[in-house]
């Protein structure tokens, strides 16, 4: 969506037909995107402007990943596309056609949460848990390469993601603890 | 009560798995089948005359059911704002969508709905809108001016309010004082800005007669009842929901006209009609908030005490009154508590409240006492430097004695507090002598560290009381718990404390598990639908401890007197000599003799029980609570590079006293998060206007968020003073941070600043700003 719907509109013009009135110009058309989600193939009808972030919400179903801003500047709206941290608000889905995307609802294994994730509970890493989902795909993909970040590291990567209710307090030690934990276990990062 | 099990431990928040897994359902989750989109065309003007509006070629476009304007909700009443209790206040109107002018940039003008929120967005940009500019009014005190354009011209004036106060005789005390000090401050407005934005789906069911709102608030049931009045229907007919909410600070107990049109269009179109603000709207026009211009001056005795306070308070309310609390919240909330922490009787304050063509003000987390603290201490870090006296030193002069009640000269009862304890503990975690060595260390070497203190008293629990403290005077509140024992002696608890990340699907519940001696897990906390809780006002003003709590306890009490009963007549007992504990009700002195408690529970629903008990093994009831007060203070230590101006938070450290602590780690979240938040309202989140009403901040690239890496690690510690009043000794403490944490950062700056001679008369303070610091308070030491 256009992160400007609420400003003024440029008054319109005069010509009767513009594009989007009355027809949809054949460059509009919606087509199907087909893709892997969590590991499972997925497919889903998009306009070329559809934004990934709608079309996992939306088309797919996926709520998990949230969208705080769609100006690429909260990272609510992070995902994995193969394996690249990615602002899914940001990312149009006809580019992810034919990718693998992560979102929030692969991490944990069933019903069992991902040390991640348990470490987020444990240091009290989230409140009201808009911004988590972000914060875990972001954490993710610093322990995958990182798997023992230092404090700064934890505080830098994360710099992308916005929370407004932690103080990053409990997410940093929550991120630091998960380092931890995996690292014990044996554990792959992501 | 019980010995407490679950009262006071790091219980982990039994809401955090579905939240984690991507499963919890915020508004914008939610989408009922036939869901049409809304999108709201906004003003791109402050003040300007609405000539016409043209909407034909919207609906012309393929998908969009309907463009409204002002014109077609022109019988839908308005929205009438005001507190009858206060005679000085005038009453303020606002339609739906305007009619006759715009007032601020980012007012809705016009509604588009479509099947999709693209083709809504795509039509808005075919509204034409004819605006005829007016002068625009952007300053708070020039608003104020006898030939000031008017915003609201039915009102005669641009001033909603003026408030007088005055207790002992400050004017004859500053006539005869030593010294006396004065300091103007204008803090700067900034915003709640919770991640997740407002918004609103609408399901009217003409057939039925129902009408159903989704909506991301902190007070669903505060929200049914302004919507009932606002639509004619009997309140039972509608029913709010609340999803999980990403945040809300008090900017979402504001009833907002979005929240009342997107029914009114579902109602037209007979389908459910969604609306979500984006990052923009959220910006422009939701609500902003703590922009006060204050003037606060202190009369002292040689030796530092202080004598009189008077302080001048006038919040910029923005084009419109935030529904229903006024643009009162902030000055006001300011005003009574000019004194504090500090035991001084003579004191007067002027409270204006103008309207300007600027984003209504709303609350926002500490509401008024965060600017009215900023004022107060940087003015008493002013006096300490003149007078040569040590920061804390001054404060513990003039503390309020710890642990005793006191009565404040603007009315407030406190219930006795650690106040100076907790300065001395803060003042001792944080290495203060040793911070002062290594700060003049560092200035040698043209480094600038600074410290700041500032030790505040924190109202908990908003009610009846403390909203008269708070000059809210002469309304009672509502606010009532549910507390049900199933069969099998599991526990519903069913809660309109709305929830907003503060976690009370757990801190409910350890209440309620300690209070019936049952297993935590056993507990389920139910929110988020009027039709499903009983009333309450919501959750807002550090109240769900207190308030929640105490209603649970409350409720839970007469659920355990009727299981008492229950037990004893299994036991063949007096219920005089049973108890509850361990989970068992037990005779007194022959613990072997015993039921559980979930033999109790089913003996209400199938028996055996005493013929003359009602066995419902239910309860609902409320606390209004006495006045409590919670303590705190913080301390911030900064370096600022005196070249670029960039301030860099090093510590941010806190010792509060809430009383008794349900739960520490939700109480440190709290509080760190509130201090995360203060970084951001004195160092990055500006909401600029130029002088035209331009709104120069629509973007995060605008407004900054403090990040991972601006805000350090918090620490934070507890005293535990148990208020004596309340039920269960809980205090509240949720704004704390917000409200002593901009005050310990602003002080921090103005002491690494002081070899510059500069003076903070404002927020925010960006590297340009703390530039234009340094060199003005350079120029003032040249001239002087
Ligand atoms: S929603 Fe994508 S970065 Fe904010
Ligand atoms: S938990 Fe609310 S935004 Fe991070």
């Amino acid at each position: 969506m256009d992160d400007q719907s609420g400003t003024a509109p440029v008054a319109a013009g005069t010509t009767p037909v513009v594009p989007g009135i009355g027809h949809a110009p054949a460059v509009w058309a919606a087509g199907l995107v087909r893709l892997r989600v969590n590991g499972e193939p997925r497919s889903g009808v998009a306009e070329p402007r559809t934004l990934l972030s709608d079309f996992l919400r939306h088309e797919l179903g996926l709520t998990g990943t949230h969208v705080g801003c769609e100006q690429g500047a909260c990272g609510s709206c992070a995902v994995l596309v193969d394996g690249e941290l990615t602002l899914s608000c940001l990312a149009l889905a006809v580019q992810a056609d034919g990718c693998a995307v992560e979102t929030v609802e692969g991490i944990a294994h069933g019903s069992r949460l991902h040390p991640l994730q348990q470490a987020f509970q444990l240091k009290h890493g989230l409140q009201c848990g808009f911004c988590t989902p972000g914060m875990l795909v972001a954490a993710r993909a610093l322990l995958a390469a990182t798997p023992d970040p230092s404090e700064q590291q934890v505080r830098e990567h994360l710099s992308g993601n916005v929370c407004r209710c932690t103080g990053y307090t409990g997410i940093v030690d929550a991120v630091l603890e998960a380092a931890r934990a995996l690292r014990e276990s044996g554990e792959p990062g992501a | 009560m019980t010995a407490a099990r679950y009262v006071g431990a790091r219980v982990l928040r039994v809401e955090d798995p579905a939240f984690l897994m991507g499963r919890a359902h915020y508004l914008d989750d939610i989408t009922p089948p036939g869901t049409l989109h809304a999108a709201f065309l906004r003003s791109p003007h402050a003040h300007a005359r609405l000539v016409s509006i043209d909407t034909s070629r919207a609906l012309m476009l393929e998908g969009v059911h309907a463009a409204v304007t002002g014109h077609d909700l022109r019988d839908e009443p308005p929205f009438t704002t005001t507190i009858p209790t206060r005679p000085e206040c005038k009453t303020g109107t606002r339609r739906l969508l305007t009619i006759d002018k715009v007032r601020h940039v980012g007012e809705p003008v016009a509604v588009v709905v479509a099947r999709n929120r693209y083709i809504a967005e795509d039509a808005l940009d075919l509204i034409h809108v004819e605006y005829e500019l007016l002068a625009a009014v952007m300053d708070p005190e020039a608003a104020l001016a006898p030939d000031a354009p008017l915003i609201h011209e039915e009102l005669g004036d641009n001033d909603f309010a003026t408030i007088r106060f005055s207790a002992g005789d400050p004017d004859a005390v500053f006539a005869r004082a030593p010294h006396t000090f004065a300091k103007r401050f204008h803090f700067g407005r900034t915003h709640a800005a919770p991640l997740e934005g407002r918004g609103v789906i609408g399901d009217w069911d003409a057939v039925s007669g129902r009408v159903t709102v989704w909506t991301s608030t902190q007070m669903p049931h505060l929200v049914r009842g302004l919507l009932a009045g606002q639509f004619g229907l009997p309140e039972n007919r509608l029913r709010v929901i609340c999803p999980a909410v990403g945040g809300g600070f008090g900017l979402k107990v504001t009833l907002f006209v979005e929240e009342a049109i997107i029914p009114l269009l579902s109602r037209q179109l007979a389908r459910p009609v969604k609306w979500v603000e984006d990052r923009y709207e959220a910006l422009a026009a939701s609500g902003h908030s703590k922009e006060v211009v204050m003037e606060v001056e202190v009369a002292t005795a040689a030796d530092g005490r202080f004598l009189a306070l008077r302080g001048s308070y006038i919040g910029d309310g923005g084009a419109y009154l935030a529904h229903p609390w006024t643009s009162l919240i902030d000055p006001l909330c300011a005003a009574s508590f000019l004194p504090s922490f500090y035991d001084v009787q003579d004191v007067s304050y002027i409270v204006r409240t103008p309207f300007t063509n600027k984003c209504p003000a709303v609350a926002y987390r500490g509401v008024g006492w965060t600017s009215g603290q900023v004022a107060r201490e940087a003015l008493i870090d002013d006096v300490a430097r003149e007078l040569g006296i040590d920061p804390v030193e001054i404060r513990l002069r003039n503390a309020i004695p710890d642990g005793e009640p006191y009565l404040t000269a603007t009315g407030a009862s406190y219930d006795g507090g650690s106040f100076s304890e907790s300065m001395r503990r803060a003042a001792e975690l944080v290495g203060y002598d040793q911070l002062r060595v290594r700060q003049a260390a560092l200035r040698r070497e043209g480094r600038y560290l600074g410290i700041g203190v500032s030790p505040f008293v924190e109202q908990g629990g908003w009610a009846a009381r403390i909203a008269a403290v708070n000059g809210f005077p002469g309304f009672a509140y509502l606010d009532s718990v549910g507390v049900t024992m199933e069969p099998d002696g599991t526990v519903t608890v069913a809660s309109g404390f709305q929830a907003n990340g503060q976690g009370h699907e757990t801190t409910l519940a350890q209440v309620v598990a300690d209070e019936l001696s049952v297993p935590f897990e056993s507990i389920r906390v139910v929110q988020g639908d009027t039709d499903a809780v009983p009333y309450a006002t919501g959750s807002y003003g550090s109240r769900t401890a207190v308030v929640g709590g105490g209603a649970a306890m409350r409720a839970a009490g007469d659920v355990r007197t009727k299981l008492l009963r229950l037990g004893a007549h299994l036991l063949e007992a007096s219920p005089d000599d049973v108890e509850l504990a361990d989970g068992h009700i037990r005779v007194k002195g022959s613990p072997a003799q015993a039921v559980t408690v979930k033999q109790a529970a089913a003996a209400a629903y199938f028996g055996p029980r005493p013929d003359d008990l009602d066995p419902a093994l239910s309860a609902t009831r409320s606390y209004d609570p006495p006045e409590t007060y919670s303590n705190a203070c913080i301390v911030a230590v900064v370096e600022v590079d005196a070249q670029t101006g960039k301030v860099v938070v090093e510590r941010l450290l806190a010792v509060e006293d809430c009383g008794t602590i349900v739960n520490p780690l939700v109480v440190d979240g709290q509080v760190s998060g509130a201090l995360a938040q203060a970084v951001g309202a004195v160092l990055y989140e500006g909401l600029p206007y130029d002088t035209d009403g331009q709104f120069r901040a629509g973007s995060l690239a605008d407004f900054l968020y403090p990040q991972a890496t601006e805000v350090p690690a918090i620490e934070v510690s507890h005293l535990e003073t148990p208020s004596p009043v309340t039920e269960g000794g809980f205090k509240g403490m949720g704004e704390g941070g917000l409200i002593g944490g901009p005050a310990a950062i602003v002080n921090a700056i103005a002491d690494a600043l002081a070899p510059f001679g500069a003076r903070i008369e404002r927020t925010p303070l960006r590297p340009c700003d703390v530039l234009e610091l340094i060199e003005r308070g350079g120029e003032r030491d040249r001239a002087s």
